[in-house]
Order: C-alpha cells, then sequence, then structure tokens
C-alpha cells in the first residue's frame, strides 16, 4: 500500500493550481525519494514539474515504485473539499493502482472526509532533462517576477530576459508601444527575499513567450523567491521552492528564435 | 482506395502504432498533406444546404473556401503545412481510376433521377458524390495557396509517394492523408483527420486526428518494409485488385506462412480454391518501392508572408468573397507567421524511453494471445 500524510493540504492545493493551466493528466510517480510529476503542455512548448520530498510528509510508505495516472481537474476537485489545515492522506494500492484514496482529517480531529478517486491509464512521453550548468541565473522575489511578467503583458506577446554584468532587464515590444524592466543586484538587509542575486559566468540574451511566463508566475503562491536559469539558446528554467525544504515545482519554456524556419 | 482494410488489420495486431493526437501536439512541426484528397473533401463538405458555394458566375468555390480558413486554422496551431499535388497517374492504376469514374456517371444518373421524382434526401446524397476535383480546381487551389505563402509541391506522379518520401528523408515531420497507402510507399508517420482538430464540433466529441507510426508498426508486426509492402499488395491496392476470399487476416497469415507475395500465389494457385490474378507483382512492387518522385533536394520549402493584394484580388474580385472575412483571415495569418519562432521544447530535451517499454510488454502478451487464436481458427 502507498501512503503519504501531509500536515496541510494548502500544500498540495497550491501545487496544483501551479500546474492545472498547462496540464490535464500526468503520471505521478511514486518512490522512496518522494512523489515527482513531470509533463508538457499539449503544444510541447513548456514542461512542468515537481516534487514532493518523502521528508516532507509526516507518514510516507511506499513500498514498491507507482504511477499514479491522475487527471488534475479531478484531484483539484476533490481537495476543494478540504480546509487549507486540514491534513490530507494519499492512498493507493501498488499493485494495482486504479483509484486513490484522498482523506482528510481536520485539526480539532473531529471531522474525516473520505473520497476515493478513479485513476487513469496514461501513456506518457517523459523527457529526460539534462541537469545542465546554466550560464547565468537571476535569484528574485516571486512577487516581483509575477508582477512584471503581468506587466509586459499589457504591451507586447513575449518578453527579452537579458543578464549582464549590470543586472536582468526584461523587454517587450507590442502594437501600442514597447517597454522595458530593469534590476539591479541588490541585498536587502531585513528582508533578503527582496533582493535580486545574480549569478553570471556569461551574459546571456533570450526571448520568450509571455503568455506561458504568466502562467507559471502563479506558482508565485508556492514560494517566496524564484530562480531564473538560462543560457544562450536554450530553454529558461524557472524553479519555485516550496518553503521548508518541501519540494520544488519548475517549469521549462523552449525559446523564441527569430529567424528560425523550420 | 487504398489498401483495403489496412486500418482494421493494424488495429488488431499492432494497436501501439496508433495514437490519437491533439491538434495541438503538431505545433512548429512541417506537415506534407496530400491536396487532391483534401480538396475533395472541401468540395464535398462545404456547402451551403445542399449546394456548393459559388462566385458571381456560378462557379464553384466550396475548395477555396475550405482550403483558405483551414489552412489558416493549421497555421495558427502553429503547424507549417505545405501541399503536395498529384501528377499523371501511374499507368497500373487505370483500372482503378476507371472504377471510379464509373462510379461518378452512376452517381449522376441518380441524382437526376431524385431531382426528377423530388427525392430531396437521394439527391443531396448523390450530388455529393458527383463532384470531381476537375484541373481549373486544382489550378485556383495552387494560386491560393501561392499567394497565402504556402509551399506547393507538384509531385512527379503520386502525391502519396511524394510525401513518403519527403518524410522519410526527414524534410517534412509527418504526411497528412486519407490514404493508407501513404504508409506503404513509407512514409514513417501517417495523420488522419488532420483537420478534425481544428473544429470546435469535433473536439467536444472527441474526435482527434489519428497518427499512425509506421516504425511501430512494422516493430508489432516483426516484418521489414519490403514484407510490409507485398502484405498490402495482397490485400488489394489502387493497382491490383484484392483475391476473392482473402482478406486482411488472412493475407497476414499467409504473409507470415509464406514469406512473400510470389510464394503465396504459387501456394494459392496450388490449392487451386482462389482465382489468383495474372499481374506483374514485381513491376507494382517496384511503383511502392521506387515510385517517381522529386528528391528531398530538389524540394525547397519557405514559407513566406502572405500576398495581401493579391489574395483580396482573387478572392473578393474574381470569386465573390466577402472582403472583411478575407482581410481578417489574411490578419491570422500573419500574426501566425509572428509566433512561429517559437521553439518545441522536445528539440532541447529527449524523450526518455522508460515509460514505452513497460507498454511493449503488455501489448505482447495482447498480441500472443491473439496469435494463438487466429491459429485455433
Amino acid at each position: 500500500m502507498f501512503e503519504a500524510r501531509l500536515e496541510e493540504s494548502a500544500v498540495l492545493k497550491k501545487i496544483l493550481d501551479s500546474v492545472r493551466d498547462l496540464v490535464q493528466e500526468a503520471n505521478w510517480d511514486c518512490n522512496d525519494d518522494g512523489i515527482v510529476m513531470q509533463s508538457m503542455d499539449s503544444s510541447h512548448i513548456s514542461l512542468v514539474c515537481f516534487m514532493v520530498r518523502a521528508s516532507s510528509f509526516e507518514v510516507y510508505q511506499c513500498e514498491r515504485n507507482v504511477s499514479l495516472g491522475v487527471k488534475i481537474d479531478s484531484l483539484a476537485k476533490v481537495l476543494k473539499c478540504a480546509a487549507s489545515d486540514d491534513s490530507v492522506t494519499l492512498k493507493a494500492d501498488e499493485n494495482e493502482p486504479n483509484t486513490m484514496d484522498i482523506l482528510f482529517e481536520s485539526k480539532k480531529n473531529d471531522r474525516i472526509s473520505d473520497f476515493q478517486l478513479k485513476l487513469m491509464v496514461i501513456d506518457q512521453e517523459m523527457l529526460g532533462i539534462p541537469e545542465s550548468d546554466y550560464t547565468s541565473t537571476v535569484e528574485m522575489s516571486s512577487a516581483e517576477f509575477r508582477r512584471i511578467m503581468g506587466d509586459l503583458s499589457t504591451m507586447g506577446d513575449s518578453v527579452t530576459i537579458e543578464i549582464n554584468k549590470g543586472g536582468a532587464s526584461f523587454s517587450t515590444k507590442g502594437d501600442i508601444g514597447s517597454g522595458n524592466i530593469c534590476l539591479q543586484k541588490s541585498a536587502s538587509v531585513d528582508k533578503p527575499k527582496d533582493g535580486v542575486k545574480i549569478t553570471m559566468v556569461e551574459p546571456v540574451k533570450s526571448t520568450f513567450s509571455l503568455k506561458f511566463l504568466n502562467i507559471f508566475a502563479k506558482a508565485a503562491a508556492l514560494s517566496d523567491t524564484v530562480v531564473l536559469s538560462m543560457s544562450e539558446e536554450y530553454p529558461i528554467r524557472i524553479e519555485f521552492a516550496i518553503d521548508k525544504d518541501v519540494g520544488y515545482v519548475r517549469y521549462y519554456l523552449a525559446p523564441k528564435i527569430e529567424g528560425q524556419e523550420s | 482506395m487504398g489498401i483495403r482494410g489496412l486500418t482494421k488489420l493494424l488495429a488488431d495486431n499492432a494497436a501501439r502504432c496508433r495514437s490519437d493526437q491533439e491538434l495541438k501536439s503538431f505545433f512548429g512541426r512541417r506537415i506534407a498533406i496530400d491536396a487532391s484528397m483534401n480538396i475533395y473533401q472541401f468540395l464535398v463538405a462545404v456547402r451551403q444546404g445542399s449546394d456548393n458555394l459559388t462566385n458571381e458566375a456560378g462557379e464553384i468555390t466550396s475548395h477555396l473556401s475550405g482550403l483558405f480558413y483551414r489552412t489558416i486554422k493549421l497555421m495558427e496551431v502553429g503547424v507549417k503545412p505545405c501541399y503536395v499535388f498529384d501528377g499523371k497517374p501511374p499507368k497500373m492504376k487505370s483500372g482503378e481510376l476507371q472504377k471510379r469514374i464509373d462510379a461518378k456517371k452512376l452517381a449522376q444518373q441518380e441524382a437526376k433521377k431524385a431531382e426528377e421524382t423530388g427525392d430531396v434526401e437521394a439527391f443531396e446524397k448523390y450530388s455529393r458524390r458527383i463532384n470531381k476535383v476537375t484541373p481549373e480546381v486544382i489550378q485556383q487551389c495552387k494560386t491560393l495557396l501561392k499567394l497565402m505563402g504556402v509551399p506547393v509541391i507538384e509531385a512527379p506522379c503520386e502525391a502519396e509517394a511524394q510525401c513518403a518520401s519527403m518524410c522519410k528523408g526527414g524534410l517534412v515531420y509527418a504526411t497528412a492523408s486519407e490514404d493508407m497507402d501513404s504508409l506503404t510507399f513509407g512514409t514513417t508517420r501517417l495523420v488522419r483527420r488532420l483537420w478534425s482538430g481544428a473544429t470546435a464540433t469535433n473536439e467536444k466529441k472527441g474526435i482527434r486526428p489519428m497518427e499512425f507510426n509506421l516504425p511501430i508498426a512494422l516493430e508489432e508486426l516483426q516484418m521489414d518494409h519490403s514484407t510490409f509492402i507485398d502484405l498490402c499488395m495482397l490485400c488489394g491496392c489502387d493497382y491490383m485488385d484484392s483475391i476473392k476470399g482473402v482478406g486482411p487476416t488472412t493475407a497476414l497469415n499467409l504473409m507470415r506462412k509464406h514469406g512473400s507475395i510470389e510464394s503465396v500465389f504459387k501456394a494459392l494457385r496450388k490449392e487451386g480454391k482462389h482465382v489468383v490474378p495474372e499481374v506483374d507483382l514485381s513491376e507494382i512492387r517496384q511503383l511502392f518501392v521506387k515510385p517517381e518522385v522529386l528528391s528531398n533536394s530538389e524540394i525547397n520549402l519557405q514559407w513566406t508572408s502572405p500576398d495581401e493584394a493579391g489574395l483580396i484580388d482573387f478572392l473578393v474580385k474574381q470569386n465573390s468573397f466577402r472582403e472583411d472575412t478575407i482581410r481578417s483571415g489574411i490578419k491570422r495569418m500573419l500574426s501566425s507567421r509572428n509566433a512561429a519562432s517559437q521553439a518545441r521544447l522536445d528539440t532541447f530535451f529527449k524523450k526518455k524511453p522508460t515509460a514505452a517499454k513497460r507498454k511493449v510488454d503488455e501489448d505482447d502478451t495482447v498480441s500472443s494471445k491473439k496469435g494463438k487464436l487466429s491459429h485455433a481458427m
């Protein structure tokens, strides 16, 4: 029997919210390390993956590796029935994962709800993501990231992100005009999460679709900070670490390549 | 048309080669479209009531409307379409073509009869069948596509063969055709019902483009491509009729037993139960193995900006389309061209084989069960 108990359902709710705009259904691979999901959106432009580490669960039992085919919307519906501070327990039969049992218990232990969700057999393409060294990274407040993406969307469809010695700049161009937002390296002493940290081996400049970045930015609910990692003409990685070492949600987005004709 | 019963044969014996796809998943892919088949579909399907759309002179314009809007739809999804037109038909096909001409004549007579007796339903049914893709229609389609900036390829002979050669050479990602013999010609990926993903009603009904993957099909059938060609010929193709009493399943069993169509014919003749046609098998096989096609280096695929003035002149002035709808179509084309610079993620990250492997094991047990069953029969 696979069993995992989280102290608060809120984390799971937020994770679902961060993937549901991109993915309808996906396999949740459960093993000794924790629960992992990886899926591309249907146009194969972006990929989202999350991991919730085994250590972050109150109870985590996984005798055999198992893939649970989850319809994201359905699970989100079930989770709506839980209060944010309810604990949530997921259970499934490792040998025949046809259904997932979902149990909510209130803080005062006076309310227990129990749901069964049907699982699916999903034939899914998995991509091997190389643990590559990115030439430049920016760590910044996730709320700030969300705001920049929102602001630029009023002007254009895509954003050019440039990281160099001076800082990180985000610029866009549209029918009505153009815009540019520039962040400088800074360290905020009292509130470290508001600082902007830049590590740079080589300057880098790439263009990405704002439609996707805005979807990713919603994951700001999971984490105070976000790390953007980039290399020239390579997908950008956008990582939200979930607080208290619970795990992460990562997005990968293929760049727009000008003059590409194929 | 195509290979008799091949779809079902593959569904029964190589289910893993077929998958339903969302139209979106073809984002950024080049797709070679078998033009004549699709134009014919437009003539049949794009209608106002029971009549084709026409311009002021009363000439049919259904094909232009269909081609224009559906191509835009594909471009908006991010597909890069190119259209491949038939050249002259191969000699061996004359029998099949004669049959089609006869069928048209019959439909014409039936339609006339229905009109006289006032049977509206039957009239509609048969009048759809009369449609013929005339050289003028083809010429207009080519003109339209060129104005839209979409590549047009004129195959020296059969369009399916040309598509297959482009697909094999990696010039395009897939062939879009309804014709299963695209696989016989060696198309590695065949997409049927490509358009179905483009309309909202089909999406709701769950009708999606179907992708057939040839390498997987061959792996599942455990045969090489030349044996597969023999199998298709035995099922009955455009160049030779099927043998009475030999359906697809029997054909597959016979091929497995004898290995080549020549040996199958020999065995059948010996048995004497079937009427085996006297045809030149190696000549027909050559049509599939070495069809007359342009080599990939002779083909230049280039998508260019639509010619706005030209389109307005051609569609609005000459063919009575409404100017505002055409202009908004052109706008959609232009904005889809801007989106075309977006790369796909799977060009950077490679697929992991793990998930597929597990599935192979499952399918193996299923197919071996089926194998036993058919032996028992």
